[in-house]
């Protein structure tokens, strides 16, 4: 079990998500889903078991039972019982010990893996907390001071001495490009908007989505139909400022979506931090189809061998 | 073959968006016999958007899939669907300017509402929102330029061809013209979600 002495800014039970978006319920999960898998990966769980996803400012807290953890993500800087907590490392954490997590330098985001997963009960599908409607994770909200969590039991293992190279983790700003298709509602004009020139990350930004900063010139069509929003959509409303959908956005909405962020650079949006500056670089599907599989074959690689490492450990 | 060919395109990297009378059929067809790679599928009004995984299948492969299945489907009579009366409050931010939209006073305007036997088409958004469909015209409101941030849970809206109410505090586009105290989504009852697709909705007027 462990104890919440400080929350963090914002932190929260997170997994893979769920599959319920006919239901009106987001996909949710980790925002950074890369991060999960690799956190995962490290203390020999499975992809999608429920971790803590920090936010800016981690948590600090304490363990009453022997655990093994990981932290992967932003370049959080971290203490286990006052010594430097390295990221993309499993780490054994004795009973009585406390992990601090500080913020990141770059970035928004990390998640927190125990050997286990965390045990909360599953809410359609998924352990993850949907912050908006107020359910999954930890009652539906962000960790409190006094909360306490317990994880499943796993047979002890030996971790592995090795740490993830830090080109695995996924891209932090300040400066980011995003690999984007463009859709069927991206007139000639709209795209050289969206793509000649970087947008700011403004400070609304949250688990649902992102807003940028400036001005796109935008067509308002009160008659267009609310539509299933897809992930990574960037939608346009009226005012023009462009917002990112992250996995707690909404499943429909009626603004015009000219750009999709390509699933490889999905990962990313989950780190973009107020004050950053991204770019929207259109892809084919051909090229977009090929850079996710070329990081899925790095992903199951690094998945494969830990998983060897502790089935013969 | 029934209805016109389907319209298929690809909306990033990991969607196919279908536009088809035939959706719902296809739907139920996906449910029942579902395709490899094919994730989720999420209707709206005659469209079903198809999530699928690019490591396991690919556009084309699986829009031609789609289009094979849309082939052997029959439009289907839609199922009879319950009615359900919403009470509601009528007021709020937007009330007095769709009113004057409408040419309507106030009070006209409730009443217009109140006469509406809308349809759910289809439950997206966030848990518990049904787009309602049976808007008259004039009685349609376009969605604000700048959404609101915070909606209260409990709102009672109108948003292009659409009506909704909002389950619960979220940021929202469309024009605010009452309240419910009716909970839509609860996942303490065995059927989380107030309504379901197919259902008949009448407003009933509370008054304060």
């Amino acid at each position: 079990m462990l104890e919440v002495l400080r929350p963090g800014l914002q932190t929260t039970v997170q997994d893979a998500g769920r599959r319920a978006l006919a239901l009106g319920v987001p996909g949710g999960g980790a925002a950074d889903p890369v991060a999960l898998r690799l956190a995962n990966a490290l203390v020999g769980n499975p992809a999608g078991a429920a971790g803590l996803e920090v936010t800016l400012t981690g948590p600090t807290l304490r363990f009453h039972a022997d655990a093994l953890i990981a932290l992967c993500g932003a370049p959080f800087r971290a203490a286990l019982e006052g010594q430097p907590f390295p990221l993309g490392w499993a780490v054994p954490v004795p009973a009585g010990a406390t992990l601090e997590v500080g913020t990141a330098a770059r970035g928004l985001r990390a998640v927190l893996a125990l050997r286990g997963g965390l045990n909360v009960p599953e809410v359609l599908g998924s352990r993850a907390t949907d912050l908006r409607a107020g359910f999954g994770g930890l009652e539906g909200r962000p960790l409190q001071r006094g909360d306490r969590l317990g994880w499943s039991e796993l047979p002890r293992v030996t971790p592995r001495r090795a740490f993830l190279s830090p080109t695995l983790h996924t891209p932090t700003g300040p400066v980011l490009t995003l690999r984007v298709l463009s859709t069927p509602e991206a007139t000639p004009a709209l795209l050289a908007a969206l793509t000649e020139r970087p947008f700011g990350v403004s400070a609304q930004a949250d688990r649902m989505g992102v807003r940028l900063a400036g001005e796109v010139p935008a067509e308002h069509d009160p008659a267009r139909v609310s539509l299933p929003n897809v992930p990574g959509a960037v939608q346009l409303p009226p005012d023009g400022r462009p917002i990112l959908l992250l996995p707690d956005a909404g499943t429909h909405g009626g603004y015009p979506t000219p750009l999709v962020v390509a699933a490889v650079d999905r990962p990313a949006l989950g780190q973009l931090r107020p004050g950053d500056q991204v770019r929207f670089q259109p892809v084919t599907l051909e090229a977009a189809h090929a850079a996710l599989r070329a990081r899925e074959r790095t992903l199951r690689g690094v998945e494969a061998a830990l998983r060897q490492w502790y089935k013969e450990g | 073959m029934s209805g016109s060919p389907a319209d298929i395109t690809p909306l990033g990297d990991s969607a196919l968006l279908v536009r088809s009378a035939l959706a719902p059929a296809l739907r139920a067809d996906l449910a029942a016999r579902p395709l490899p790679g094919v994730q989720e599928t999420v209707p709206a009004l005659a469209v079903l958007t198809v999530l699928y995984d690019p490591l396991r299948t690919g556009p084309e492969a699986l829009a031609a899939a789609l289009r094979e299945r849309l082939r052997g489907l029959e439009a289907q009579s839609p199922p009879p669907g319950r009615l359900r009366v919403l009470p509601v409050t009528f007021g709020g931010p937007d009330l007095a300017w769709c009113a004057e939209r409408a040419g309507l006073s106030e009070a006209a305007f409730v009443r217009a509402l109140t006469e509406v036997t809308f349809t759910v088409a289809f439950l997206g958004f966030t848990p518990g929102f049904a787009f309602l469909t049976g808007l008259p015209p004039h009685l349609q409101m376009p969605r604000l330029a700048t959404p609101r941030e915070r909606v209260p849970a409990g709102s009672v809206a109108l948003g292009g061809p659409w009506a909704g109410v909002y389950p619960r505090q979220t940021p929202g586009g469309w024009r605010i013209v009452g309240r419910t105290d009716v909970p839509l989504f609860d996942l303490g009852r065995p059927d989380p979600v107030w309504w379901g697709p197919g259902d008949r909705v009448r407003w009933a007027a509370v008054h304060a």
